[in-house]
């Protein structure tokens, strides 16, 4: 048996944040060659870029385990940015340190974190191109719908974008861009106004 | 509760062989190569144990060398019988021999002599095809375990000593997991070299022997004193002969009582874990297998994990697992038998002995199931 922290043994015992998320605003998938250890990661992010909800399924050991449970811990709540700092040395000191020969376990936690934040980046600069595309090309529907108002793009989410409307048919223009953002990203991206 | 299913690490030592050591560790402390009668006596008790692991072999009392446990008597057979012929230096043994064979016969390679490693099937046993193509007329030894320590797997020895002789190699097997559990008679299976330990008969750790049939004549491995026909220096581990002895008796009193009840314990386990935990497979289920050990893959569930629950269960039981031992690869066993790492790491061995109780098998398939639905419950293989 190793010499597992009581700290480790919790949070193996009782994972925190298990499981998946339905419709995550990001994924990703790590294995670790090393030990065969496998874990897959599942966050949704608020409208501030920070992880409200996170939930990791991992096959390894107690080791794997207990640190993927830890990095939940530590990731909730911070934005993507704080998220992506997270160190391995950080998620096993949470723990209360770790047997030397496990520490490789521990990195699977924080390289899939790292990648879920990555996939986070790539699926909004998606959804941002798009939008913005439709905004320099002002189709001929939008033009309609907005007539001499004009749009400001305040936040943009992989699913959700939040704008400012100034002038124009406030329901028109939300019809408009979520028809154009659904047929341009083959997804459902939800139009926030701020008038 | 305690629930020891661990025996092809080690077994509890029988009472009745710890009383028989006793007095060579407290009173009996003379050495029995001393010219008086206070140590020289105990020569009888050593020739009394040779006579019982004899017995268990169906040996001659003056075949047996008593060593310090299985992996001298590994290193001795491999390291002495390659170096009697410079005709005949090679070997050939198989990917899925003990630690103690493996490493011995890396070190005869490593001296410039051939060594094959004989491939196995995908349900653990020897390929034939594979073991005949790599014997050569250099061949001097074949070396191939009676059974497997992880699988349970009994090789067919009788096929494979028949083979080896006909192509003028002698043959070496590696009995340290089958002595005690199936019967061997090294006369009827053409056998000239059978290594054996006393730990895992419920004997003490630190004893073993080697069976060197008469007319072999093999140079010392150990060298010093003339102890043992000057075959194995060193002052005689009394009290641990004497233990390996009682041991042997035991066992080969028991034999086929405790084959049969042992058989039934592991057959009402395996056909539990089949009911209770949908996806497990037992490893090399169709193959002859030894009356005491099973080797399960639970898909999806990484077994470190799961020993550590059952660790803090009381439950002893071993794994084919890396990050169990903090090792860098999986099982040697069940990979050279096709199983990949994913499958390897959720590999868990449960090893019987005469001492297993129904209740123990009751405890474990009480509180496996779930430890294995929990651990399903948030791995991302577990439905593939």
């Amino acid at each position: 048996m190793w010499k597992y922290s009581k700290k480790l043994m919790d949070h193996f015992m009782n994972p925190r944040n298990s499981g998946q998320l339905l419709n995550p605003d990001c994924h990703s998938e790590v294995g670790s060659v090393q030990c065969g250890d496998a874990m897959t990661l599942d966050i949704k992010v608020d409208d501030e870029d920070r992880i409200a909800e996170i939930r990791f399924m991992t096959f390894g050991c107690a080791g794997a385990i207990a640190a993927s449970s830890a990095m939940t811990e530590i990731a909730k709540g911070k934005t993507l940015e704080e998220a992506r700092a997270i160190s391995n040395d950080q998620i096993v000191a949470f723990l209360g340190g770790m047997p030397e020969e496990k520490y490789h376990c521990s990195v699977m936690g924080q390289e899939a974190l790292e990648l879920a934040v990555a996939d986070f980046w790539h699926r909004r600069d998606n959804t941002a191109e798009h939008l913005n595309s439709i905004l320099r090309e002002i189709p001929a529907n939008l033009a309609a719908a907005l007539s001499e108002g004009s749009i400001d793009i305040e936040h943009i989410h992989p699913v959700r974008v939040l704008i400012r409307l100034t002038g124009g048919d406030k329901e028109a223009v939300v019809a408009v861009l979520e028809k154009e953002l659904q047929n341009r990203t083959g997804k459902k991206v939800e139009v926030m106004v701020i008038l | 509760m305690k629930v020891y299913l661990d025996n092809n690490a080690t077994t509890r030592i029988a009472p009745e062989v710890l009383d028989s050591m006793l007095p060579f560790l407290t009173e009996k402390f003379g050495n029995p190569s001393s010219f008086h009668s206070f140590g020289s006596d105990l020569m009888e008790e050593i020739e009394a144990a040779r006579e019982k692991v004899a017995a268990l072999l169906g040996a001659h009392a003056g075949e047996i060398v008593f060593t310090s446990g299985g992996t001298e008597s590994d290193n001795m057979a491999l390291t002495c019988s390659t170096s009697i012929n410079p005709l005949k230096p090679g070997l050939v043994t198989s990917t899925i021999e003990h630690p103690a064979v493996l490493e011995t016969a890396e070190c005869i390679r490593s001296r410039g002599h051939p060594v094959g490693f004989s491939e196995v099937n995908h349900d653990g046993t020897l390929n034939m095809d594979s073991f005949k193509s790599l014997i050569t007329e250099q061949t001097g030894l074949v070396s191939i375990m009676m059974a497997n320590n992880e699988t349970g797997v009994i090789m067919p020895v009788e096929e494979v000593s028949r083979i080896a002789h006909e192509r003028g190699a002698l043959f070496h097997t590696d009995a340290v997991q089958a002595a005690g559990k199936i019967p061997i008679d090294v006369r009827a299976a053409g056998i000239d070299m059978l290594s054996i330990s006393a730990h895992k008969l419920h004997g003490p750790k630190g004893a073993g022997a080697l069976f060197i049939r008469e007319g072999i004549d093999i140079p010392p491995f150990m060298l010093g004193g003339h102890q043992e026909n000057g075959m194995r220096a060193g002052t005689y581990n009394t009290a641990g002969i004497v233990g390996l002895g009682a041991a042997a008796s035991l066992a080969a009193g028991h034999l086929l009582e405790e084959k049969g009840r042992t058989g039934l314990l592991l057959g009402r386990l395996e056909a539990g874990i089949l009911e209770k935990c949908p996806g497990a497979i037992i490893v090399s289920a169709g193959a002859p297998r030894l009356p005491n050990t099973a080797t399960v893959l639970f898909k999806g569930v990484e077994s470190e994990a799961v020993m550590t629950l059952l660790d803090i269960e009381g439950i002893c039981v071993s794994s084919g697992s890396a990050c169990s031992t903090g090792e860098e690869t999986s099982s040697y066993v069940l990979t050279a038998m096709g199983i990949g790492t994913e499958d390897a790491n959720t590999a868990l061995r449960f090893s019987l002995s005469r001492y297993t109780t129904g209740r123990e098998i009751d405890c474990v398939l009480e509180v496996l199931p779930p430890i294995i639905d929990k651990l399903r419950k948030i791995s991302p293989y577990a439905n593939r």
